[in-house]
Formats: C-alpha cells, sequence, structure tokens
C-alpha cells in the first residue's frame, strides 16, 4: 500500500517511537507551540464555537452534495481551457500524470507540498520514467534528500527531526557549511531551490481547497513554493483529493479561516493563492496549460456510511497536535502518512482493516481531537465505529476478549450475576494481593499490574455497607 | 478553447450511487447557515479604524507599516527604499502610479543609479529574470484585509504574479479606500463577479507579509522562497 | 448558604449511581459521597439491581453487548428523581445511551428521560442543589485531575474546582497541562499498555511539579491508573476521590 510508511508490525513501530528520544522530544514542544497558537487563534475570535458550526455545515453540504460541485468544477475549469482528469484509483491518476509528462517530454518536475500525491505514490511513479522530482516545501525538501524519510505530520512532515539533525542531513547530502540556526538552514535552501524554480519544466501542486462555482482552486503556504511552482513552469498540474472543494468563494473565506487558525494559529498564512485556470493570453507569468486530476482512491467508499463525517476534514492538523498517544508514539508508529486521530480514522477506510487493524484502538478516546477539529468531526466516535466494525463485521477481535464481552453482556443485564461477580472479586485477587494491592495480576490484568499496581478490591462492597447502614436505621 | 474532461461519467456516477443517486446536472441551492460569524468581525469600523487594525496587525507578520498622504508618497517610498538599501527594483504596470506621480520618482530613480523596470507581460524572460535579481517588487495593493494584514491581487496582464514574489523585499502601496475588515469582504467580491458571469483573475494572491516557515523546530523563519521583507505603504487616496 | 432547594422543603431524593470501580475498589468514595448528599439534605437510596454503564463493552465495539447494559440500567433507574454518580466517566455513558436507540423509539425516550435526570456527583451539587460550599474542612496541598470524559463529553469544567475552593484548609495548586489524557482509556491502558504508560508518567510528573501531596479526581478510573502508578513508584502523593474531601469535616 502506498499510504503505508515502515516497519510492518504496529507493536514494533511503537516501541521504535517511544524509544526515540529525540523524536519525541521535537514532537513534544512542536506540539506545545502549536497547541498554544491555535488555542490564542480560536480564543481571539470570541465565537469560535460558530465558525466551528458554519464550517461543520459548509464540509457537510458539500460532502453530501459531492457529485454536483464536482461536475461543476469540471465544466468550469474546462471552459477556462484546462483538462480535467477524473481518477477512481492512484494508478489511474500516475498514468495520466506520466502521459502529461511525457507529452511535454519534461524532465525536471517542482512540486509543492501534496498528501495526495504522497498517498498515490505519485513521486516514484514519475521517477520510474526518469523524471526528477523535486519537493520545495522546506519540510518535504528535507524529508527528500534524507533519502525520503516518510512524512510524520500532515502539515509539518519534518516534525519529527531537530534543528541538529537537520543540519547534519544538509551537511551530509549537499555540503552545507553552516550551523543549526533555522534562518541559515531556510536561507540554504532558499539558495538552492530557486534554480530549480527556473528551470523546471512542469510545476505539479496539491490542493488545499477547490472553489465549484468558478473552477478554481486555492493553495495556503507560508513559504511561497506554491506560487513559484505555479508562476513560473509552463505546464501545471493540480491534483485533489476528491473531497477538497466547497462551493463558493463565500465558503473559502470561511474553510481558509478555519484552517489557517486551527492548523499554525495565523489569521492567514502569508500566501493563499487562488488559481483559476491557465494563464490569459495577455498575461506573461503562469502556466499555459493547466491540468487538474480529481482522485477517489478509496474515497467513494467512505461516501454514505457512517464515517462521511471524515471527509469533511481540512488537513489542519489541529487534532494530531493535541493528541498524546502522537507526542509519545510519533507520527511513524502510525504506519500511515496520515498519522494521529485522523490518520487513525482515514487510514483503515483508504486502506483496510488487515493494514490498519490496531489504529482505531491507539487512542484513550480522551475527545481532545474531537474538541479541536475545526469542522467538528466527532474523532473519537469514529474511533469507536471502527472497534464496532472490526468486532461485528470483520470479526476481528480475539476470541478471549468475544468471550469476555459475552460474559460481560450476561452479568451487566442481570442484577443477580453482577451482585455475585462483584462479592468474588476480593476473593478472587485475594491470592495476588500484596498490602492494599495488587502487583502482578493473572491473564489480562497482567498487562496493567505490569506498569501500575491495582488496588485491592475492599472486604465490604459499597452495596454491602449501604444495605447494613439500611438495617441500622439508614442515614443518621 | 475548451479543455478536455476525461473519465466524468463512471467516476461522478459511482460518487452519485453513494450519496443518494443525485443527477450531477441538478442545480443544488445552497443551504441558508445557521451562523455567519464572519460578517461581525470589525463590523461598523471606520477606515480610520480599519487602517489601526492594520498597523497593528503589521507586528504580527513582521512588516514593517507606513503611513503617508498623497503627496508625500514618493519620500516615504524613498526613504523605504533607502531603508532597504535597494538598488533595484520591479514595479507593476498599473496606472496608479501615475495617478500618484511616482513615474516622476521612477525617473529620479534611475537616475540615482537604480536600475528600474516595470513589468512587461508582453516579455516573460525579461520580466522574470529582472524580477528575480531585483532587490524590491513594488505593487499597488487592490484589496487590503485590515484583520489578517493582507494585501490581495487580481494578478494578470500588468500586475505580474512575479513583481510580488520573485525580488528579495516586497512593497506594497495600499491606497487606504481599499481597506476592508477581512477576507469575507474579498472573497464576496470576487462571489458577486462570478454570478454575474464576469471573468476573475486567473491568479488572485492573498498577501501576508513576507514568506515564512515553521518547518524546522516550529520556529519562524522569515523569508524562505518568496521575499524577506516586506513593507506596506498606506496613502490617503488621490 | 441557600441553594435552589429550600431548606424545609420536601427532600431530594437521589438515587446513587455507585459504578463498578467503585463498588469494588472505591467504597470509601461512595459512603462519603452518600453521607454528604445527606448532610445537604438529600434522601438518597441505592437501587440494589444496578450494574455496569456498559462502557467497557460500548469503547471496546461490542454495542450489542451495550446495548443489554442500557436497558437494564434504564430499568433500574426508571423510577428515579435523580440518578447520581461518582465517575464522570460513567455518567456520561447513561447519557450516551440516547444514540444506542433507533430515533424515535420507546427505548429512545426512556434513555432520554434518564439522560435528563442523571448527573454527576460534584455537577449535582453545584447545579442542582446550588451549593458552593459544603462546609468541609481538610489539611492538605493538593491538585486536581480533569478527567476527559467529564469535561470534553460531559461538558462539567466548574463544579469540583467551585466546591474544592470552599475546603477549609486546602490549598488547591494548579496542574500544569490539566488537559492532557492520564492515559488509562479503559481497555487501552491494556491493549496499548506502553503508550498508556508513557501517558501516566507524564501525567505524574506534571503532578509533581506542583508539589502537591494530595491528588483529587471525580473518577475513579483515572484515579486508579494514576493512582497505581504511583505507589508503584514509591512517590510521596496520596490519590483520593473529591467525595472524601468534600465530606471530610477536619476529623481525619
Amino acid at each position: 500500500m502506498p499510504m503505508h510508511i515502515g516497519e510492518k508490525d504496529f507493536k514494533k513501530r511503537v516501541t521504535k517511537g517511544i524509544q526515540d528520544d529525540f523524536m519525541r522530544g521535537a514532537v513534544r514542544s512542536a506540539q506545545e507551540r502549536l497547541q498554544n497558537r491555535r488555542a490564542a487563534a480560536a480564543e481571539e475570535l470570541g465565537d469560535w464555537e460558530e465558525w466551528r458550526t458554519l464550517g461543520q455545515q459548509i464540509r457537510s453540504h458539500t460532502v453530501e452534495h459531492l457529485d454536483y460541485y464536482l461536475h461543476q468544477l469540471s465544466e468550469k475549469v474546462a471552459e477556462l481551457g484546462g483538462h480535467v482528469f477524473f481518477a477512481e484509483t492512484g494508478e489511474e491518476a500516475n498514468e495520466y500524470i506520466k502521459q502529461v509528462v511525457q507529452e511535454k517530454n519534461a524532465k525536471k518536475i517542482a512540486k509543492s507540498k501534496s498528501m495526495v500525491t504522497e498517498e498515490i505514490s505519485m513521486n516514484e511513479a514519475l521517477e520510474g520514467i526518469g523524471c526528477e522530482v523535486i519537493e520545495t516545501d522546506l519540510g518535504e525538501y528535507i524529508l527528500q534528500i534524507d533519502d525520503h524519510d516518510p512524512p510524520s505530520h500532515i502539515v509539518a512532515p519534518a516534525l519529527h527531526k531537530n534543528k541538529e539533525q537537520i543540519r547534519d542531513v544538509f551537511k551530509e547530502r549537499l555540503d552545507y557549511l553552516k550551523t543549526e540556526k533555522p534562518e541559515e538552514l531556510a536561507l540554504f535552501a532558499r539558495e538552492k531551490l530557486r534554480e530549480e524554480f527556473l528551470t523546471a519544466d512542469i510545476g505539479i501542486t496539491g490542493c488545499n481547497f477547490a472553489v465549484a462555482e468558478s473552477g478554481s482552486f486555492a493553495l495556503v503556504t507560508n513559504e511561497g513554493n506554491a506560487r513559484m511552482v505555479t508562476a513560473l513552469p509552463k505546464t501545471q498540474i493540480t491534483v485533489m483529493g476528491m473531497e477538497r472543494i466547497v462551493p463558493g468563494w463565500e465558503e473559502l473565506d470561511i474553510v481558509v479561516s478555519l484552517l489557517t487558525r486551527a492548523a499554525v494559529g495565523q489569521k492567514l498564512t502569508s500566501y493563499i493563492t487562488a488559481l483559476t485556470g491557465p494563464k490569459q493570453i495577455d498575461e506573461a507569468d503562469g502556466p499555459e496549460e493547466f491540468h487538474l486530476v480529481i482522485v477517489d482512491n478509496g474515497r467513494s467508499k467512505i461516501l454514505g456510511t457512517e464515517f462521511q463525517e471524515a471527509l469533511h476534514c481540512i488537513r489542519c492538523a489541529a487534532c494530531i497536535n493535541v493528541c498524546p498517544v502522537y507526542r509519545h508514539v510519533g507520527g511513524h508508529a502510525y504506519g500511515s502518512i496520515y498519522p494521529g486521530p485522523i490518520g487513525a480514522v482515514l487510514s483503515p477506510l483508504l486502506s483496510d482493516y488487515d493494514e490498519y487493524k490496531e489504529l482505531p484502538y491507539a487512542s484513550s478516546l480522551c475527545g481532545a481531537c474531537t474538541e479541536v477539529c475545526p469542522v467538528k468531526i466527532p474523532l473519537h466516535e469514529q474511533l469507536i465505529m471502527h472497534r464496532r466494525k472490526i468486532v461485528e463485521d470483520e470479526k476481528k477481535s480475539t476470541l478471549a476478549e468475544r468471550i469476555a464481552m459475552r460474559g460481560f453482556e450476561q452479568i451487566v443485564h442481570s442484577a443477580n450475576l453482577y451482585r455475585t461477580a462483584t462479592r468474588m472479586a476480593p476473593f478472587l485477587t485475594t491470592p495476588f494481593a500484596k498490602n492494599n494491592v495488587i502487583t502482578k495480576g493473572p491473564g489480562p490484568i497482567r498487562n496493567w499490574t505490569d506498569t501500575r499496581d491495582l488496588p485491592r478490591p475492599t472486604k465490604e462492597r459499597f452495596r454491602d455497607w449501604f444495605k447494613n447502614r439500611e438495617k441500622q436505621g439508614g442515614a443518621v | 478553447m475548451k479543455g478536455k474532461i476525461i473519465n466524468r461519467e463512471r467516476f461522478l456516477t459511482n460518487v452519485s450511487s453513494k450519496i443518494g443517486g443525485l443527477t450531477p446536472e441538478k442545480s443544488i441551492e445552497k443551504p441558508e447557515w445557521t451562523v455567519n460569524p464572519q460578517h461581525n468581525v470589525l463590523k461598523d469600523f471606520t477606515q480610520d479604524q480599519l487602517v489601526d487594525v492594520l498597523k497593528e496587525q503589521c507586528q504580527h507578520i513582521h512588516t514593517d507599516f507606513f503611513q503617508t498622504t498623497s503627496d508625500r508618497l514618493k519620500d516615504t517610498l524613498n526613504d523605504v527604499l533607502a531603508q532597504y538599501a535597494t538598488k533595484s527594483f520591479i514595479y507593476s504596470a498599473d496606472e496608479r502610479f501615475q495617478t500618484y506621480h511616482l513615474d516622476d520618482f521612477f525617473q529620479s530613480s534611475v537616475n540615482e543609479k537604480r536600475a528600474i523596470m516595470e513589468w512587461d507581460p508582453e516579455d516573460r524572460e525579461t520580466s522574470v529574470s529582472f524580477a528575480e535579481k531585483a532587490d524590491a517588487g513594488i505593487t499597488f495593493s487592490d484589496m487590503t484585509l485590515a484583520e489578517s494584514g493582507t494585501i490581495v491581487l487580481f494578478n494578470g496582464k500588468g500586475q505580474g504574479r512575479s513583481v510580488s514574489l520573485l525580488p528579495r523585499d516586497y512593497i506594497a502601496i495600499v491606497p487606504k479606500s481599499t481597506i476592508v475588515p477581512r477576507m469575507t469582504q474579498a472573497t464576496q467580491y470576487i462571489h458577486e463577479l462570478v454570478k454575474t458571469g464576469k471573468n476573475i483573475a486567473s491568479c488572485v494572491n492573498f498577501i501576508t507579509g513576507p514568506s515564512n516557515s515553521a518547518d524546522i523546530e516550529m520556529n519562524l523563519v522569515v523569508g524562505v522562497h518568496g521575499p524577506i521583507q516586506a513593507a506596506y505603504i498606506i496613502v490617503e487616496d488621490k | 448558604m441557600i441553594g435552589n432547594i429550600q431548606k424545609g422543603a420536601l427532600k431530594v431524593k437521589v438515587s446513587f449511581f455507585i459504578t463498578c470501580l467503585g463498588d469494588i475498589f472505591y467504597a470509601n468514595a461512595g459512603k462519603a459521597a452518600v453521607e454528604l448528599l445527606e448532610r445537604l439534605g438529600c434522601e438518597v437510596e441505592f437501587p440494589d439491581a444496578q450494574t455496569c454503564c456498559g462502557q467497557p463493552a460500548y469503547n471496546s465495539g461490542y454495542h450489542k453487548e451495550t446495548l443489554e447494559a442500557a436497558k437494564h440500567m434504564i430499568e433500574v433507574f426508571e423510577q428515579s428523581e435523580y440518578v447520581v454518580g461518582i465517575s464522570g466517566s460513567c455518567v456520561y455513558m447513561l447519557h450516551e445511551y440516547v444514540h444506542l436507540f433507533k430515533d424515535g423509539s420507546n427505548w429512545q425516550k426512556r434513555a432520554i428521560a434518564l439522560k435528563e435526570k442523571t448527573y454527576e456527583f460534584s455537577q449535582f451539587i453545584v447545579e442542582i442543589l446550588g451549593i458552593e460550599d459544603v462546609g468541609a474542612s481538610y489539611q492538605a496541598v493538593a491538585t486536581y485531575h480533569t478527567s476527559c470524559h467529564m469535561t470534553r463529553l460531559l461538558g462539567v469544567k466548574e463544579a469540583p474546582f467551585k466546591l474544592l475552593e470552599n475546603v477549609k484548609g486546602l490549598k488547591m495548586v494548579d496542574l500544569p497541562y490539566r488537559h492532557d489524557c492520564c492515559g488509562f482509556g479503559g481497555t487501552f491502558s491494556v491493549k496499548m499498555a506502553n503508550i498508556s504508560e508513557q501517558m501516566v508518567d507524564e501525567k505524574i510528573s506534571h503532578i509533581e511539579e506542583t508539589e502537591a501531596n494530595l491528588l483529587l479526581g471525580a473518577d475513579g478510573s483515572c484515579l486508579m491508573n494514576i493512582g497505581g502508578r504511583i505507589t508503584r513508584q514509591g512517590k510521596p502523593v496520596e490519590v483520593k476521590h473529591i467525595a472524601e474531601i468534600l465530606n471530610s469535616r477536619g476529623d481525619e
């Protein structure tokens, strides 16, 4: 699966993450900064909940009528002279893009950040036909020159690296001679990449939001690389996940405002670039030819299901930035280019449960993700729905768990059985108890007592106390 | 010439079947959203109050803020260019430069041995390569968003995309009347153009300060691929 | 302090919801809660047929099994005037029943009725009894763990703090990063034990930063998790349910 990254085994990935102190230090401080910025930007508005409500309504309406809006979008793009290719799979998308590249006899491709192209492994497909694909987002660039280290975050892909590590990568690969100061590192990348922009044959971008009413699409960036990619090369290809669309410009305003605040706490990022078709005849810069590739790649499987709200996602990563699980294991542990809570929801849907069955369980269901989502996706509830599907439809839960849950069902709806079970607790646990705690439990309790004590059940249950008290005349 | 649309029918038929089998051609009306908080931001602010908001916001986006009268505009611009040690600049082909009598100033700049160029929509090669080497790019703002400190450029023809992008510094001249509360007013304006069947610019840029990145340890670094310094000069309308 | 419910009027009838962990492990918290509610003028009964709220099954994806628990609990508390529980998370689960049944069904109506009368302990005292000072006194420097389900899902954010602020002798210290989960998460704590361990250790390091000698909370499960790790590591921090402090009159 192209979405997949790293080691196959989930447990090994998690252990690796937990043991990586550098990564965890980098993630912790990044999360803290991003959390604080988001919170400040939301608070400053004063009516953030209303903005979220509006965002939810817009996303919900758009996805409910996705066929209509995609049709409108494609008509508008074609009217402007752009070409639109609808790709049901990643392979179809890559084939089309390769064909355009070959027709143009293009060798060098400058690319701005795009998650969907990661998802479909477009770079590898183009490199396979002899193209040089240059990632121009600073984070992506760092990863690309570090032997294609996979991204660990959907907004800040190199978030798992600290500046010393980045300096070392630059030094080893590009003969960089200066210090680990971010300013110096960035200036170095600026100089390296400037030449590439000017000489690239084709520019490829992702798409934050397409605007159906005018056939436009918006790129939300800070660095200016997406502007370079869309101003200088003669041919432009934009690849979008099919749900990344809004009805009109008025809605674009809202989703962009939500995105920039939720992602990085900025009122707007440095550049919001809204492009409509190829350049016009009287214009000097801008692409002469424009191709829009609309990618399904598993998204339509989600439509019409209980997971449809996952398609409302605007890829701000706010959920990732508050997630305590992500903080401790890092992005790579998820084994998907989409990590964190939204990744745990989306990855099994875009791929399957065989590949990602553990992800819905990699959450304490603390709900921090749901609380910050700017378009109100009930992320932790979606994780519970995944668990339900794994149990009920996929029958992928363990036999022991199924037996335990059947027992649970029997006990909880029978007062007598329940009373008996709870009365037994102190006796059953006595052999394991030391002082007032259990330090080494049997069976599944073992996983608990490996790290924590378990209190010893009290001899007198609460209900016994209450009953005795009533016998003795009740409340004093 | 109309572009090609490939694979649409199969693709959308599948999508439609999942969400209730709508005919994609059927017109969908947008619902009335129950809340519209965007209209309350800086509501009823006067033009002067909006200038204050913009000024304050400039501090957060690493942008130098200047305010001047139309008579003094050329002096202010000269000061900024001196402060930025500008030896060369490119400016968009925009008649407002004449309206504000900056053409005379440009002439005197040449006399001061500054290399200058007006963006030439007919000559892509020269324009781009000049912009790429220029110390500064200068444009007028088409719309200005107070809340976020954003210059909106309707790029096209004389308003070349590269002028505000390739040079080391970016200087925006902001006629006071172009200032609106926020992005809402700009997108509403564009929506009205679309609704009435008018063309919109092939590239609408919302520019907020210099380029930056936080990809290295979430530390904001100013000046990555685009300009490293930015200045807004607010000018009383002519 | 005179609350919403006037003294001398008919006593408020409370059906007490102890939760499994409370019944088995934290009987003291339950006792304290009952005693305090009575002090505050409530008439407390304990429907003995009550079992578990079903959350362990629900969160694990066993929704058919949860349904049985839900129906049972709805029946158990059908006649109650108020249902008051000592765990925010389990109380939220009783609210969540509404979503388990078909829209408009009779069971859903009954679930809604249960939701509307079910409160978390501190929430009940502040919002229904209208009392913020329960007359408690306790000598300690304490910090409070805001449990996730109680704050984020049930939406009870202020009530425990209001009550604790008025406890004489108790010095409350803010817990840094209090919005972070303690790592319990039900079966998460055993299924993803190593991740859970990292989370609880981080929580404890923040508790230690406060230099408090007492950790309070309103959710037995979180307290069991944090407390279990604290005793394992032999840290000098006592862990108690807020009911125990609110019912204290300085005689401990």
